[in-house]
């Protein structure tokens, strides 16, 4: 059988158990006195053995093996953890993980299991009350169908022997039993029963069975139980018995019924429906142009009922791709730990709005930037818990990734409550850099942050294993622009840092305005834009060298985009304004005209050397002329 | 008429195997468990000539759903798909009321043998 076609299955599935198994570790971690995750952990390690053994992972099965026995002795023993079963336990964790990846695709022999397997061999052998642990359930009574001990008397003697291969030789021989004591009675078992389950049973066992039936009947019964090599039935027939009656039927059980209906789709297909959404979107808005050309009701007719099933249609497409962000969070609470540990910190990591939404493709790319923001955090952010204590602070610092809804787009904030950035220092590097004006004497959080994302910039003291080689928030600010988002930075000396990263909800397709400028036209993303007004209708005024509007008491900042793109020529006399808001800035972008709003395609471009830092993406207009779209990021 | 199959399993990957290795000798699934309970529930709803029953699942494991089915449908076909190094719940299982097991990994031939075995 081809197993080929499960690697994808056997990958995902893997994946969220090992995720599992992460969360419930440090579940047990915090309260150690607590077996309760041992469970679960037992039975998601349980799972990956299973489908890795199918699936021939030698490596995989392994260690996974070997981590279930340990398990499960503790889940029997209800032990609490210790701080070194529990660094084993995610030791075998991750080698599992290593192992899962390397075995699908083909490379598992580079793996040495050598160490963590006879570790957790070790581990097992001091757990382990007794050379042979008991079954779990022996001892409870109440076995269904035990076979009855052995009466003395005769009946047939059946001797049988199991195939040398057969696994759990001691169930068959069970099954041999009841399919037996389904002709007759049946007694003297040899072995006892109890030594049929032993692990050392070697398939060979033999009864007697009083049973009128002919020899043949009692061959094929034996047979029936499956893996038999060999029967040989005796003679001394004695007295006829009964079959045993069936157990009577019991009450009907209680359950919910529960409805699962959810099927896993592969990624690649619902960008494939993306993408020919975003192709019916485009011909969908030249449909609308013709038709408002044709003035022909019918046409119109057509062309609004095709607008509202495409809009229908979009809408599903894009609520099928929404995935909730503790598929990318879920990995951090245990990568904070392991950093904390690492730097002798303690750190309290809480997650908040796990089950906010975004696109796919957003939460992919947002797994880095958040890890450079964490390990930012948790290294330069929080103080070791001397420094804490010196400063009055509770010796634990707490670090919050938080997921908030806001309008059209998602806010992730990562906070600490640590020693915060140090302006001053960042202030003089800055000026010494060239960076900043030389006579400023203080840092705006903007400013702070348009410094602090320059490629290289670093204050660390040390470069450690874990940040502070310059390639921490610029990378991360370069990846959410990409995304058509923003980064604030609010920090406080001795309170703490806290970034916010602002991300459209969807990325493929948006709603934008559209703006002339010259003879071009320009996409704007309605995620940022919070007004529109009109130039030359407001008294403009100059802040610090920019011309700027005051709108609802705030100064906005002007950007001329005519002026900005080189476009020759002369503005109209009124133009308007197109206010864009991305946290707490804002910024005033004066355009020529408003073509209106429509949905567009964004596609994602590399930029030529050279191009203005301000767009973001292309997309097709309806009548199939390309159009730049302006990244708000660059812009405010 | 093809035999009727519920899987039940919690892992999508184990019961996506089974079900193809049945669904290929001509068995109709007719339904699928992640939990003992829905084990529970969904044989009385389906009522399916076989069940194929995994040992280790969440919220009522495989052995507890033999019995409550057991005792529901005395006649019931449990066939138990354990893993190595199970014996005694597999014992256990049997005793409970499941008329075989296959061991993981799977060969489909031995999947079928013991589905023959049991129906048979």
């Amino acid at each position: 059988m081809d197993l080929s076609q499960y690697a994808e299955l056997f990958l995902a599935e893997s994946r969220e158990h090992l995720s599992a198994c992460n969360q419930l570790l440090l579940d047990w971690e915090r309260t150690p006195a607590n077996p309760a995750p041992v469970g679960g952990l037992f039975r998601a390690v349980h799972t990956v053995k299973g489908m890795a053994a199918t699936m021939g992972y030698g490596r995989v099965t392994d260690i996974a093996h070997r981590t279930e026995n340990l398990l499960d002795l503790l889940r029997r023993g209800s032990r609490p953890a210790t701080d070194e079963l529990l660094q084993l336990l995610f030791r075998a964790r991750d080698a599992l993980e290593t192992a899962v990846e390397l075995s699908v695709v083909g490379r598992e022999d580079e793996l040495d299991v050598a160490e963590v397997v006879a570790d957790l061999e070790s581990a097992a052998a001091l757990v382990a009350p007794h050379p042979l642990a008991p079954s779990p359930r022996s001892g409870e009574g109440e076995r269904g169908g035990e076979v009855p001990p052995a009466a003395p008397g005769g009946g047939r003697l059946v001797e049988v022997t199991l195939r040398a291969e057969a696994p759990i030789k001691g169930g068959r021989a069970l099954l041999a039993l009841k399919r037996a004591q389904g002709l007759g009675v049946v007694h003297g078992v040899t072995p006892p029963q109890a030594a049929l389950e032993s692990d050392d049973f070697d398939g060979r066992f033999s009864f007697r069975l009083d049973s009128p039936v002919p020899a043949a009947d009692i061959e094929r019964a034996v047979r029936g139980a499956g893996d038999v090599e060999h029967v040989s039935v005796g003679g001394e027939e004695r007295r006829g018995a009964a079959p045993r009656a069936p157990a009577p039927a019991g009450a009907p059980v209680e359950a919910t019924p529960e409805k699962s209906r959810h099927i896993r789709v592969d990624l690649r297909r619902l960008d494939e429906l993306m993408d020919l959404i975003g192709e019916l979107v485009t011909v969908r808005g030249r449909l609308n142009e013709l038709a408002a050309a044709r003035r022909d009701p019918a046409v119109d007719d057509v062309a609004i009922q095709i607008s509202r099933l495409s809009a229908d249609l979009q809408a599903g497409i894009i609520q099928a791709r929404m995935t909730p962000v503790w598929q990318v969070f879920d990995r951090f609470p245990r990568l904070v730990r392991d950093l904390a540990r690492e730097l002798d910190k303690q750190v309290a990591f809480r997650v908040e709005g796990k089950e906010i939404e975004l696109d796919r493709a957003i939460l992919d790319e947002l797994g880095d930037p958040l890890l450079h923001l964490l390990r930012n955090a948790v290294d330069h952010g929080i103080e070791t818990p001397a420094e804490r204590r010196r400063r009055g602070k509770p010796p634990e610092g707490e670090i919050v990734l938080a997921a908030v809804r806001e309008r059209a787009s998602v806010a992730i904030s990562v906070s600490d409550d640590g020693r915060g950035i140090d302006r001053a220092r960042i202030l003089e590097r800055a000026q010494r850099e060239g960076l900043v004006d030389p006579h400023a004497e203080a840092l705006s959080d903007d400013q702070l942050l348009r410094v602090l994302a320059r490629p290289g910039f670093s204050t660390a003291d040390a470069v450690t294993s874990v940040s502070g080689r310059g390639v921490g928030i610029d990378v991360a600010v370069t990846r959410i622009r990409a995304l058509g988002g923003s980064i604030d930075i609010r920090t406080e000396a001795g309170k703490g840092t806290s970034f916010v990263l602002r991300l459209p909800v969807t990325l493929a397709i948006v709603r934008a305005l559209i703006a002339g400028v010259g003879r071009e036209r320009y996409a704007l993303p309605l995620t940022y834009v919070a007004e529109t007004v009109e130039f030359g209708v407001q008294p403009t005024t100059l802040v610090e060298g920019r011309e700027a509007i005051v709108l609802h008491d705030r100064v906005v900042p002007l950007v001329h985009l005519r002026r900005m793109l080189g476009v020759s020529g002369d503005a109209p006399r009124r133009c308007p304004i197109i206010v864009l808001e991305m946290g707490e800035r804002r910024s005033g972008i004066v355009v020529d005209g408003m073509l209106g709003q429509q949905e567009i395609v964004v596609k994602g471009f590399d930029p030529p050397q050279g191009t203005l830092p301000v767009f973001s993406g292309a997309t097709i207009m309806g009548d199939g002329i390309p159009a730049l779209i302006l990244d708000a990021g660059g812009l405010v | 008429m093809s035999h009727t199959v519920l899987v039940c399993d919690d892992a999508i990957f184990m019961r996506t195997m089974i079900s193809d290795i049945l669904a290929q000798a001509g068995f109709e699934i007719v339904g699928e468990a992640e939990t003992g309970s829905q084990a529970v529930e969904k044989y009385r709803q389906l009522k399916p000539d076989l069940v194929t029953m995994d040992i280790v699942m969440p919220d009522m494991g495989g052995i507890d759903a033999v019995r409550e089915i057991v005792k529901q449908d005395p006649d019931a076909k449990i066939l138990m798909c354990s893993a190595m190094g199970q014996q005694a719940l597999v014992v256990e299982a049997i005793q409970a009321g499941a008329k075989d097991f296959v061991v993981k990994p799977f060969q489909p031939s031995r999947v079928l043998e013991a589905v023959q075995r049991v129906l048979g």
